[in-house]
């Protein structure tokens, strides 16, 4: 009734709308048999002038509310960069934003037909034009200049400290496998083919390999202040894109192809609460919890690249640490590998990937 | 040249004396039709229907953005299984998504926008009685609705549509086993036939565009007489004849993946710990022939709008547009660029990050070009005597769009700030507002302003102004605040798993709200569309010669209106008119306007 009630007022309100078309056409300001569009600029001039501050005003809404959300807060090394790249340009084009759009809304008041004046016959100037193609291109060279220099910065594995951690995150549908080294601090070998990937040993993990025999996969992404950590990525069956918001790191898993991505986290999920509670925006009740924000602020892993029905459904929480209480998560630790002996009793844990709704996905390897 | 364009307009005089001897049929004249106007109009209302499609599944999909924890029980009824108890399934909003983007990007502002103008614009504009070919004409549309077709009968198979992303990226859409991809079955099969046939039609009209607008041009219309509509939809053309092929080559190569496990995309694929038989292919490659179309395509759109602009902001400005030469390179130069830029869409897919430097260099200096149009745009209105009509109107938000779109592009084109950015809700936003909104005021403008040309009647002011307004203030209202949401990622059918995402429900149902009254607002333009055909103010009659009405509606120099109001096969009654200047002769000499067809004074000293 409800659906149907608002159908009839939308359409009565589109006969209303063609009834005051046809009225005005029937009144319409005719000139010489043609239609004066006089009157028509004059108020479309005025109207435009309205969008424009209604423009403005709404976009510095949009700053002051939305402003502080707009990017997670940079824990990273590189990410603090890149957002100081990001202002920056913001900055700039703000700048061109307002300027070009008053220009182009005023001229349209400014000069509509309604003023009574002629137009100027003004084709070109060449001075003008050069000055207008100079000037981007100064900018947009500082700009690039400034991208690259981040960029081949972030990349570069010449700058790699060599006393980084390594860890290992696997994407199917639809969760992550994260694997660490364990203690040895070495990876088992994976050898992809038949022989040993089996839906118990998904990663086709080589048991064979010592350094395998200690490695683990972990429910959560472990990581420690300060300590630069290098991301092997990589994806089982489709496309998935390893992203840590507030890491400011992106890449994605591709299957068959392995990616990697480096940095260095600089704050601990507890420094980043108690910065937090000082906050304004993080001082609002959340309404899915009933708590401030901050209280159950978490950093978090997400997938950024279509990855099937459930792709929204691929996170993982995110905890940084100081290194000593890293050190006793670590020692908690239960390594997948199974001894021979012990593997007629090993019970099967494979992921269930058609369970769409997870929340706190529990897959895990499955031991051999 | 001379010599073709000769020989063309001697061959021609007699069409129409040679013309009524014809006994037109509806089939022939209206369905079969070989004639370009009546072509154009085939693909605009093709275009209209398709721009309803596309919006409304936009509209579907923010039902779930905005509301995730809401019901609607008229979408059961309406999408049957796809929407058991009123919430849209995550299978179908997929698939909307997919749809949506699909149709918008290549239904209507690909085919729909340079199909209705080329056809339109060129031959009237150049001087010519039709396109190169009127057959291949034809066939690019009969094409284009088969494509359509076929991708509209995709909703009403049982495994539903397309739903792998309108970037139909392997292995996702590499494979044909449904119960790992989703959408990826026979749905998505007819997505590569609609698409390949699509670029069929794009090729045909692509080809016959170039081939017209090369050889048939009237005597004394040299290249730079042309008006800026008729080179920005010849470089359009120019880019969709070279890049299409690739897009098409690489959905070739996609269906043998999907129906002859062949492992041109897949490499040690493995489903639940099955290790698949595929070996050796790269996910990656599909992506390079992708965007190489995918990014110039986004200037196949924007291109036929930006020319649209140019010549409905002089007209309306009774001013020349200004710099009409740097009007020009700067579109060559988006065309070559367009070309070496692809790879932007990549940075994060683990490419070498050398690669990642130069394309950030390329895609930063697409913006010299465009700011040049842009300064140039403003330096038209500046001093002009702007009539602020509907068309006029919807110019000027193009250019405000294509301003604030673009602006964003500067951010998101530069690989370190695009780590952070690829694949989120700004880029939702970016790409919404500089080709799509843009695009979208581009093809009003053009329609608003050459609707006379097509029906001999007005639309009708009102109901577009309404419409303007509308369109305007509510395609800020979504995308602008849509930017905020920068660290969310995009594709996602809700939000509530994420602690770090969970913070902008209230801003996405402001955002759906809008989008839902923007669709609204559209209808009052099909509304005003159709009512103007059949009741719209005519055009006014200036002069009658030999029984043909002669009008001008809005006092352009172009060659248009010296075809008379009536829409003839052939276009011109007798010869075709010469050209003796360029196409911006506005408020010069003491005049308003001066034709291009009026001979030079004694004396005068012609632009061109």
């Amino acid at each position: 009734m409800v659906a149907f009630l608002t159908f009839a007022i939308v359409v009565l309100l589109f006969v209303v709308l063609v009834l005051i078309a046809r009225a005005q056409e029937l009144t319409a300001d005719l000139k010489d048999g043609k239609v004066s569009f006089h009157n028509q600029s004059k108020w479309n001039g005025y109207f435009l002038l309205g969008f424009l501050v209604f423009m403005f005003v709404g976009s510095a809404m949009c700053f002051k509310i939305l402003g502080p959300v707009m990017l997670p807060i940079a824990a990273s090394e590189h990410g603090v960069k890149t957002d100081f790249l990001f202002n920056t340009t913001m900055l700039i084009i703000g700048i061109v934003f307002v300027l070009t759009q008053i220009a182009l809304f005023y001229f349209a008041y400014r000069y509509n037909e309604s003023k009574g004046h002629e137009a100027y016959y003004y084709p070109h100037n060449n001075t003008l034009e050069v000055v207008w193609t100079v000037i981007p291109t100064i900018v947009l060279t500082g700009l690039i200049a400034m991208g690259m220099y981040e960029w081949m910065h972030i990349f570069d594995p010449e700058a790699r400290n060599k006393k980084m951690m390594v860890i290992e995150a696997t994407g199917k549908q639809f969760n992550w496998m994260i694997r660490y080294s364990g203690k040895d601090g070495k990876f088992g070998e994976r050898i992809i083919d038949q022989a040993h990937v089996s839906p118990t040993n998904e990663l086709g993990i080589n048991w064979e390999d010592p350094k395998s025999h200690d490695d683990f996969m972990a429910d959560k992404l472990y990581l420690v202040k300060n300590k630069p950590v290098l991301m092997k990525l990589g994806a089982q069956d489709v496309l998935h894109s390893f992203f840590l918001p507030h890491f400011r790191v992106k890449m994605d898993c591709v299957p068959g192809i392995p990616t990697e991505f480096y940095f260095t986290p600089t704050k601990t999920t507890e420094e980043m609460r108690t910065y937090l509670s000082t906050q304004p925006w993080w001082q609002t009740i959340n309404p899915e919890t009933g708590q401030p924000r901050w209280q159950t602020f978490k950093y978090e892993l997400a997938c950024a690249e279509l990855c099937g029905k459930s792709h929204f459904g691929m996170q993982r929480d995110v905890v940084v640490v100081e290194q000593k209480e890293y050190d006793e998560w670590l020692a908690k630790q239960t390594p997948i590998y199974v001894a021979p002996a012990a593997e007629a009793t090993s019970v099967e844990v494979t992921t269930d990937s058609t369970n769409t709704e997870v929340k706190k996905p529990t897959a895990m390897l499955g031991k051999k | 040249m001379e010599t073709a364009t000769a020989a063309h307009t001697e061959h021609h005089p007699d069409i129409h004396g040679h013309e009524e001897h014809h006994e037109e049929t509806f089939l022939t004249k209206y369905i079969f039709s070989q004639d370009h106007k009546m072509i154009s109009k085939q693909f605009l209302i093709t275009g209209i229907f398709w721009g309803i499609v596309g919006g409304f599944l936009s509209v579907l999909f923010r039902l779930q953005l905005g509301w995730p924890n809401e019901t609607f029980p008229f979408l059961e009824s309406l999408l049957g299984k796809w929407a058991e108890g009123g919430k849209i399934s995550q299978e179908f909003y997929y698939a909307l998504v997919t749809m949506h983007g699909t149709i918008l990007v290549f239904f209507v502002l690909t085919g729909g926008l340079s199909g209705t103008f080329a056809n339109l614009l060129i031959p009237y504009q150049i001087g010519a009685r039709d396109m190169a070919s009127p057959f291949i004409n034809m066939l690019s549309y009969w094409f284009f609705l088969t494509a359509g077709i076929v991708m509209f009968f995709s909703f009403f198979i049982q495994t539903g549509p397309a739903s792998g992303g309108w970037t139909a990226y392997p292995p996702l859409n590499g494979l044909r086993d449904t119960s790992v991809n989703l959408g990826s079955g026979l749905g998505f099969d007819m997505w590569i036939l609609g698409m390949s046939l699509f670029i069929v039609s794009s090729l045909l009209g692509g080809l016959n565009y170039i081939a017209t607008v090369l050889n048939m041009r009237t005597k004394g219309m040299n290249m730079f007489r042309l008006p800026l509509t008729i080179w920005a939809l010849m470089f359009t053309a120019v880019i969709g004849v070279l890049s299409f092929p690739a897009l098409l080559a690489g959905c070739v190569l996609l269906e043998f993946d999907r129906l002859l496990d062949t492992s041109f995309y897949l490499n040690n694929i493995i489903i639940n710990g099955n290790l698949l038989g595929y070996k050796g292919g790269s996910p990656i490659l599909f992506q390079h022939l992708f965007w190489f179309l995918g990014h110039p395509e986004v200037y196949i759109i924007i291109l036929p709008a930006m020319g649209l602009v140019s010549e409905v902001l002089s007209t309306h400005s009774r001013k020349p547009v200004f710099g009409y030469k740097a009007m020009i390179f700067s579109i060559l130069a988006i065309l070559v660029l367009s070309f070496i830029v692809w790879a932007h869409h990549m940075f994060v897919t683990g490419l070498n990050p050398n690669l990642g430097a130069v394309f950030t260099l390329f895609t930063l200096l697409i913006a010299i070009p465009s700011a040049i149009k842009v300064f140039n745009w403003i330096g038209t209105i500046w001093r002009g005597k702007v009539r602020l009509s509907s068309a006029n109107l919807f110019a000027i938000g193009f250019v405000s769009m294509f301003i604030s779109g673009g602006l964003t592009g500067i951010i998101l084109g530069n690989s370190a700030i695009d780590i952070q950015l690829h694949d989120t809700m700004f880029v939702v936003a970016h790409f919404h507002i500089v080709m799509g909104v843009s695009a979208f005021f581009g093809m009003f403008a053009g329609v608003y302003n050459w609707f006379p040309r097509l029906y001999g009647k007005y639309m009708n002011e009102t109901l577009g102004q309404i419409h303007f307004y509308g369109t305007l203030i509510g395609a800020y209202a979504i995308f602008f605040p849509m930017h905020f949401m920068t660290g969310l990622p995009r594709r996602y059918y809700t939000y509530a798993n994420f602690e770090t995402f969970n913070n902008f429900n209230f801003l996405a149902e402001f955002i759906s709200i809008a989008a839902i009254i923007v669709f609204l607002v559209q209808i009052v333009f099909v509304v005003n569309f159709f009512y103007s055909i059949f009741k719209g103010r005519n055009v006014e009659v200036q002069k009658t010669v030999d029984g043909h009405a002669y009008g001008n509606p809005w006092g352009t120099t172009t060659m248009e209106w010296t075809s008379p109001i009536e829409r003839l096969h052939g276009n011109w009654p007798g010869d075709i008119p010469t050209i003796h200047r360029w196409p911006y002769d506005y408020s010069v000499n003491g005049r308003e306007y001066i034709p291009q067809t009026e001979p030079l004074k004694p004396g005068e000293v012609p632009h061109e």
